[in-house]
């Protein structure tokens, strides 16, 4: 609650303060991202991978993306874990700080969506501290919540794969960050015209 | 790379022109994607729009690509999964030609031509593919079995062959006519006008027209020496020019010359004198565009040669019905048009297989029944039809029975590949059942008519919807009598075509909602076919079996004819005649859409004055129920 207070004095890495300084302007840029966690509690628990996608103007730019296998060799090391499915990955790897540098580096000051993305802002922010960074300015929105709104239903989550079946969707196989980011932003460009959303 | 842009090239390289790329070439592609996402009836590009930056591949979905001609929609492509659209950037610098259209929600991948360009300079066969797609009219079927599909042009949409309408199709004319100023002398005018083979030249004052010079003025005014060969084109031209607008169609292009008594029109950018000249309409492109008329199509028909070629005409039919539906053309016009058609490529793959198999050995007649034996048939459903030959001598019966079912077999072959699916139960006359001779067809409907709860298997009420299509008139007429026969006094021939009649399920629930399929594949949609249409098809069958009347097998004439006949009840009958035709216009609708035969209406893409059009439409079904109780004391198999 009171991080603020421990970071008061504390020096900041150059990637950070470019960062915050992005936020002079307001963003056209929409980022749908989706982590892969080891776990369900931020605290304790770290990101395994991340996948995004970019969303300019309505269109889904597929070369405008980010995604990577982060490496936590001392997470695994700690809790006696295996981590050959890791190793065994084609995308990118980087460490968890260099991930989160070029992570952060890729969303600037864009408008973050997700699907439940409380969580994974969470998880991100978690990483950022180790870092010794602040937490995450960007404003984010929550497919799941708007789909809510749409339908005005307040006492149920809807998950993924539902939200997908009732936009019928293609079914993907969805086995990585970066699939689950695309029909992300499938659902997303859906939502927001439904919504209004300018 | 990522895991994304690979999915889409994996989608990409199984359609042209991807399929000539590597995949490494497709991943660059992929990866420069923008996906989009558009909503139900929402329009990517329209006519006279700016050229995107990039052309357009259907991930999911329907794209509709259309014209408007007259502030009428004309359909000219319907783009699926996998099918390129959207290629004008590439080849021309002017605005989009057409609208492209959501017709359901899609996913759409658009690829910047910049990224694009330089695989079509390196691969002279993705080149070709595109140039081809832009040079050639896809919208004609018969080019659309080279192109193997999956490309819809977007370049001229003015088509020689377009089979339209006649009245409702755009029209081809010359886009660079002459242009002179006032100060030009006729003799050069004359000259200039025999060199380009041209009836007219327009007078121009800074690009505007202001008047015109054809033919009539050069004869009646300088050939009768009124004027010499120097006068200048200020004193014989003809003024003001009567302008149009752009895209004016063939009908509205012949008012405007009969109202104001003119040869040529010129056409402008606005359709005013106050904009630039675009091109001149002669009374001689008009000609050439009514040669585009159903008439034409049928006398192609009747020079086919093959089952392929009768196969592109039928396409061409589709064409036109779904054309003249989008001009909102009354429903029972079109009905006559199509069954002309469709009779004429009937007619013309039982002569194919004569041709084939040598003349018959005896005196025939093919009839069709069922919905084009009603002239009913708009969409490609299953053939239904008989062979009656005459009676042969008993040593002879077997061979003329033997060629007679190989020319029903041959016949409904070759109409399968034209399109007609194969009738499931049979109704064929490539079925021995149905291909006999006079006296065995006399003894059928003898028995049929007289004993009809005996043998009701094999009796289906289509039999008494006969149409000739080709052979003898005489054994149609001699099988037209047995049936008349057989009606006098027949209560229990009636009886069981009334409960045949009404056996059918309500359209409507007790709570007056519709009663839709409860099972899979057709769950929550409603059966338009066997619901409604098919109850207001007997009991019109059923009226004008009892009335006796002839020559009339369509059902909305058959209603309208027993309106006259039986007047005390003629509001039931207008009514019901006014219901197969919203009914059917539904059905019809719903299977262009789908591109079926239109059974299965989903209630949920109706909108809500739709549902209530065709609730309201189902209403005269109980009056006519009613009627069918009081006329016939259904008792006997009730």
């Amino acid at each position: 609650m009171l991080d603020w207070l421990k970071n008061i004095n504390k020096e900041h890495p150059e990637f950070w303060k470019t960062y915050l300084s992005k936020f002079e302007q307001k963003s056209k840029r929409y980022v749908v991202f989706t982590t892969e966690t080891s776990g369900l509690n931020p605290e304790s628990d770290v990101i395994l991978s991340i996948g995004s996608f970019a969303i300019i103007n309505n269109r889904i730019h597929i070369g405008d993306n980010f995604e990577s296998i982060l490496l936590q060799y001392k997470f695994f090391h700690d809790n006696g874990l295996s981590n050959e499915f890791i190793l065994e990955s084609k995308m990118k790897k980087l460490s968890e700080p260099e991930a989160m540098h070029a992570f952060i580096e890729y969303i600037g000051n864009a408008i973050l969506i997700g699907h439940h993305v409380d969580f994974d802002v969470d998880m991100i922010n978690n990483a950022l501290i180790r870092l010794g960074c602040g937490r995450l300015k960007n404003e984010a929105l929550d497919i799941d919540v708007m789909y809510r709104k749409l339908v005005d239903i307040n006492d149920k989550q809807f998950s993924l794969d539902e939200l997908s079946e009732i936009f019928k969707l293609p079914k993907s196989y969805r086995n990585s960050p970066s699939e689950d980011a695309y029909t992300i932003a499938l659902l997303f460009l859906k939502l927001k015209k439904r919504l209004g959303i300018k | 790379m990522n895991t994304i842009a690979e999915n889409i090239a994996d989608f990409l390289k199984v359609y042209p022109p991807f399929d000539n790329l590597t995949f490494q070439e497709l991943s660059v592609i992929a990866t420069n994607i923008r996906v989009l996402n558009l909503e139900k009836n929402e329009t990517l590009f329209q006519i006279n729009d700016k050229l995107h930056d990039c052309f357009y591949v259907v991930s999911s979905g329907t794209i509709h690509l259309s014209v408007i001609a007259d502030a009428e929609e004309t359909l000219l492509n319907k783009c699926h999964s996998g099918d390129v659209f959207g290629l004008r950037p590439f080849f021309a610098k002017n605005n989009y030609m057409m609208t492209a259209k959501s017709r359901e929600e899609s996913i759409v991948y658009a690829i910047p031509i910049a990224t694009f360009r330089p695989f079509v300079a390196n691969n002279p066969d993705v080149l070709n593919f595109l140039l081809e797609s832009f040079a050639t009219n896809t919208w004609n079927p018969k080019e659309k079995e080279n192109l193997r599909g999956k490309l819809a042009t977007d370049n001229v949409f003015y088509i020689d062959q377009k089979s339209e309408m006649q009245y409702f199709q755009s029209l081809t004319y010359n886009r660079s006519p002459l242009i002179a100023t006032i100060n030009d002398v006729a003799k050069d005018i004359a000259f200039l006008m025999t060199e380009n083979l041209s009836s007219s030249v327009v007078i121009c004052d800074n690009h505007l027209p202001i008047g015109i010079v054809t033919h009539t003025d050069m004869c009646s005014k300088i050939a009768t020496g009124q004027f010499p060969l120097t006068v200048t084109m200020k004193t014989i031209m003809s003024s003001p020019v009567v302008t149009v607008v752009e895209n004016i169609s063939l009908a509205e292009a012949q008012l405007m010359m009969l109202k104001n008594n003119v040869t040529h029109l010129c056409v402008t950018l606005d359709g005013t004198d106050k904009s630039v000249v675009k091109g001149m309409i002669s009374e001689h492109d008009l000609i050439i565009a009514q040669a585009n008329n159903p008439g034409v199509l049928i006398k192609e028909i009747k020079r086919a040669s093959n089952a392929k070629e009768l196969k592109n005409l039928r396409e061409r039919l589709t064409e036109l019905i779904q054309n003249s539906i989008h001009k909102n053309i009354p429903l029972s016009n079109i009905y006559n048009i199509a069954s002309e058609i469709n009779s004429a490529i009937l007619k013309r793959a039982v002569e194919l297989s004569i041709l084939d198999l040598g003349s018959p050995p005896a005196r025939f007649v093919w009839l069709s029944i069922g919905s084009q034996g009603r002239k009913e048939q708009l969409l490609l459903t299953d053939q239904d039809s008989i062979l009656i030959f005459e009676d042969v001598l008993p040593d002879k019966y077997r061979d003329v029975r033997d060629y007679f079912l190989k020319l029903g077999k041959k016949t409904t072959a070759t109409l399968e590949k034209v399109g007609y699916e194969l009738c499931p139960n049979g109704h064929m006359a490539s079925n021995m059942l149905w291909c006999k001779s006079l006296t065995d067809w006399t003894k059928q409907y003898d028995s049929w008519m007289n004993t009809p709860g005996e043998n009701s298997n094999d009796l289906s009420s289509i039999f008494f919807d006969l149409e000739l299509v080709f052979g003898e008139k005489k054994i149609f007429e001699a099988i037209e009598n047995v049936i008349e026969k057989n009606l006098e006094d027949n209560s229990l021939f009636f009886d069981f075509l009334g409960n045949d009649a009404l056996r059918k399920n309500s359209p409507l629930t007790f709570f007056k909602k519709f009663a839709v399929e409860e099972e899979e594949p057709h769950k929550d949609e409603f059966d338009i076919k066997t619901k409604a249409l098919m109850p207001l098809i007997d009991g019109a069958r059923l009226f004008a079996l009892h009335f006796n009347i002839k020559g009339l097998n369509n059902t909305y004439l058959r209603f309208k004819q027993l309106a006259i006949i039986d007047s005390k009840n003629s509001d039931t009958y207008l009514n019901c005649a006014e219901a197969f035709l919203t009914l059917s216009k539904f059905r019809v609708n719903e299977g262009l859409k789908n591109e079926n035969a239109g059974q299965f209406i989903n209630l949920k893409e109706l909108t809500k004055l739709d549902k209530e059009k065709l609730k309201n439409a189902l209403a005269p079904m109980k009056e006519l129920e009613e009627l069918i109780k009081s006329n016939f004391k259904l008792t006997q198999f009730s």
